[in-house]
């Protein structure tokens, strides 16, 4: 929660399997901790259904703090393979930093 | 005591928040009820503005409707003048009527010598009930005793009264036109009228007499075109009652609107007065100046009550501004309050004292966010882990909230207790992987973990996906460069791996958390040279250094928490 005043940022998230039968969470916008738990709810009712393999599709990602990165990292507790795709540079740099290069990698 | 306090707030949240809504409704309901006393009065209390729109209203009303007025009866004379002066002509216009049936006669009369048969056959005709004349006769000219020879109809009246006979017919002797009196017969008041040949000295007159109403009340029948009108007919110019002949009212003299003209009749004259019966220009016009009185009073009412529905309006929007500002204000002191409870709460968690050692300076600043009335989950700690060694830990939880601060608060005493069986910082942070991993979670945090010597003039750091330090000298700044590994309670077995620099003399180490950094829409690597711009841009001392990078960077808006170590070798 941002407090009374400030805003909750705008995310928009949207989740699709794709023709292989993987899911894809597509995460727009800014994620941040005001809006990071819808994102959570999402993934929880994904990995429920036990996937091998999840995509975040983060190309139209602006912004992600540490609660946004905590919910992706969650996945990888539970499905084996966790990839980000097409994640903008700030995004990218984020998880370099934080060293979660190895955990979240990159789509090939 | 954490989650007690954590509660309490809340409770002063919700409990807070009832009141401040019921101190709303009952604002509100006390604007309503101000209001319900104000309409209950409001004839008596009307406001200003309305009164005012009122006055106004009838003034330009009363305005009009004068105007109106006068424009009404200045139209009503001009009418009245004219019909006078047509009722003139038609009474002027009547005069040959009488007049030549007269002449003729009396010229035959000159003619046959007074012939009492001749005149008997010409004069019948216009005599008797319904007839122009009551009655006529043939008067000899020049004697001293006017009687007439020959009489058609009824006596004439003029023959039984001596002396205005002699009178009558000496001034008929004089003119030359149709020589008119009043007479009064024994069936009423009438007319007499006489024509004698111009300039016989001894010829015969023609006279005729015609009856007047015995009440001289006669009304104008009402498909003339002089039915809209009351009038009163006298002979000559004065208007005394002995001189009325016929009026169409019952009390004389007329009163109110009138006109009056003198018309030439014979050798004398009428006056002719004539009130209207009603309004001559129309109903409509006499109606307009009421018209527009009743319309304008009845605009200027409305226009007092709309804008008395106006001002109170306006008075209500302003009492539940009022109120809304109060309800914000209160609501401001709430958040206020929370803020600074939740600041208050994250300061408890934070080291309350820093170690002193000889040859290092150590100083840390904590900046909440500016919104937000959450505890976030950065921290800091330094120790001293014996007289040449410190150990610094910073680091931050993601998210925010109580779990946050929660798992901030164990993480900071697990690293601490760590620290004291081994103070290797990849130690430590690989016993902290360790700890966090043995339970269920959905959280990590990033750790940044640094053993200095202060005589040594060494620093051994490691780092869990927390951001590097930056270390400034003489020469300039410089972010520590070492491997970052995972951040903790994100993978199990993770091997840590630390790194030993050596730093130069007097040199800073500044140790902090993201917030310091972090914008939105930027690379952190922008945030992170604005930082090494900021801290090199002057030699200061390190308490100075600190307040101008948290002055500098984190007095923004910012949404997240920030913490900053400062660490300064004095050699």
């Amino acid at each position: 929660m941002a407090g009374l005043d400030g805003g909750r940022a705008e995310v928009v998230i949207d989740a699709r399997v794709d023709p292989s039968g993987t899911p894809v969470v597509t995460v727009s916008g800014e994620l941040d901790m005001s809006n990071a738990s819808s994102l959570e709810a999402t993934v929880a009712s994904i990995t429920a259904e036990g996937p091998d393999r999840l995509i975040f599709d983060l190309s139209g990602l602006r912004f992600m703090d540490s609660a946004g990165i905590a919910v992706l990292v969650s996945a990888t507790s539970k499905v084996s393979v966790v990839q980000l795709r097409d994640p903008s540079p700030v995004v990218r740099r984020v998880i370099e930093l934080t060293g979660l290069s190895g955990v979240l990698p990159i789509e090939p | 005591m954490l989650i007690m306090s954590s509660r309490a707030s809340v409770a002063i949240t919700t409990g807070s928040r009832d009141a401040a809504a019921a101190g709303g409704r009952e604002a509100l309901d006390g604007a309503g009820a101000s209001s319900t006393a104000l309409s209950s009065v409001w004839w008596w209390r009307p406001s200003r503005a309305a009164a005012i729109a009122f006055v106004l209203g009838l003034v330009v009303t009363a305005a009009l409707a004068v105007t109106s007025l006068v424009l009404y009866n200045r139209n009503e004379d001009r009418l009245l003048t004219l019909r006078v002066r047509e009722l003139g002509l038609v009474l002027t216009a009547a005069v040959p009527s009488i007049q030549t049936p007269l002449a003729s006669a009396a010229e035959l009369a000159d003619a046959t010598n007074g012939s009492a048969q001749k005149f008997r056959a010409f004069m019948a005709p216009y005599v008797g009930p319904g007839r122009q004349f009551a009655s006529a006769s043939l008067w000899p000219l020049g004697r001293a005793h006017p009687a007439p020879t020959v009489a058609v109809g009824s006596a004439p009246a003029l023959a039984s009264q001596p002396d205005e006979a002699r009178l009558f017919f000496a001034r008929a002797m004089r003119t030359q036109l149709l020589n008119v009196t009043a007479v009064s017969a024994a069936a009423g008041p009438g007319l007499g009228y006489e024509f004698s040949t111009p300039g016989a000295r001894h010829g015969f007159a023609a006279y005729a007499e015609s009856l007047l109403p015995r009440d001289r009340r006669s009304r104008l029948e009402s498909n003339t075109a002089f039915s809209d009108l009351n009038y009163a007919l006298y002979l000559g110019r004065s208007r005394r009652s002995s001189n009325l002949l016929v009026t169409s009212v019952r009390r004389l003299p007329i009163s109110g609107r009138q006109a009056s003209d003198v018309v030439p009749f014979g050798n004398s004259e009428f006056t002719v007065v004539i009130t209207p019966n009603g309004p001559l220009g129309g109903g409509f016009f006499a109606s307009l100046p009421w018209i527009i009185a009743v319309f304008g009073a009845l605009l200027a009412m409305a226009a007092a009550l709309m804008t008395e529905r106006l001002a109170r309006r306006r008075q209500q929007a302003e009492q539940l501004a009022g109120v809304l500002d109060r309800v914000a204000s209160e609501n401001r002191q709430m958040y206020t309050e929370q803020h600074s409870i939740a600041q208050t709460l994250q300061r408890a968690l934070l080291p309350e004292t820093l170690p002193e050692l000889v040859g290092l300076r150590v100083s840390a600043r904590y900046v909440p966010a500016t919104s937000g009335i959450d505890v976030g989950g950065d921290w800091y700690d330094v120790v001293a882990a014996d007289d040449q060694q410190v150990l610094l830990v910073i680091g931050d939880v993601s998210g925010h909230g109580l779990r946050a601060a929660t798992t901030m608060a164990a993480l900071r005493h697990a690293a601490l207790a760590y620290a004291t069986q081994d103070r290797h910082p990849a130690t430590v942070l690989a016993k902290l992987s360790e700890f966090v991993n043995s339970g269920v979670h959905d959280y990590f945090a990033t750790v940044l973990c640094a053993l200095i010597d202060v005589d040594a003039h060494r620093l051994t750091v490691a780092s869990a996906g927390h951001l590097p330090p930056l270390l400034i000298d003489r020469d300039g700044a410089a972010f520590v460069t070492f491997d970052v590994d995972v951040a903790i309670g994100v993978t199990r077995d993770v091997q840590y791996h630390q790194t030993t620099v050596s730093v130069p003399p007097h040199a800073t180490l500044i140790a902090f958390t993201d917030g310091l950094v972090e914008r939105r829409g930027e690379l952190l690597d922008v945030g992170l040279e604005r930082l090494r711009h900021t801290a090199v841009e002057r030699q200061l001392g390190l308490d100075d250094l600190l307040s101008k990078i948290t002055r500098d960077l984190a007095a923004e808006d910012h949404r997240d928490d920030t913490a900053i170590v400062g660490i300064q070798w004095q050699a």
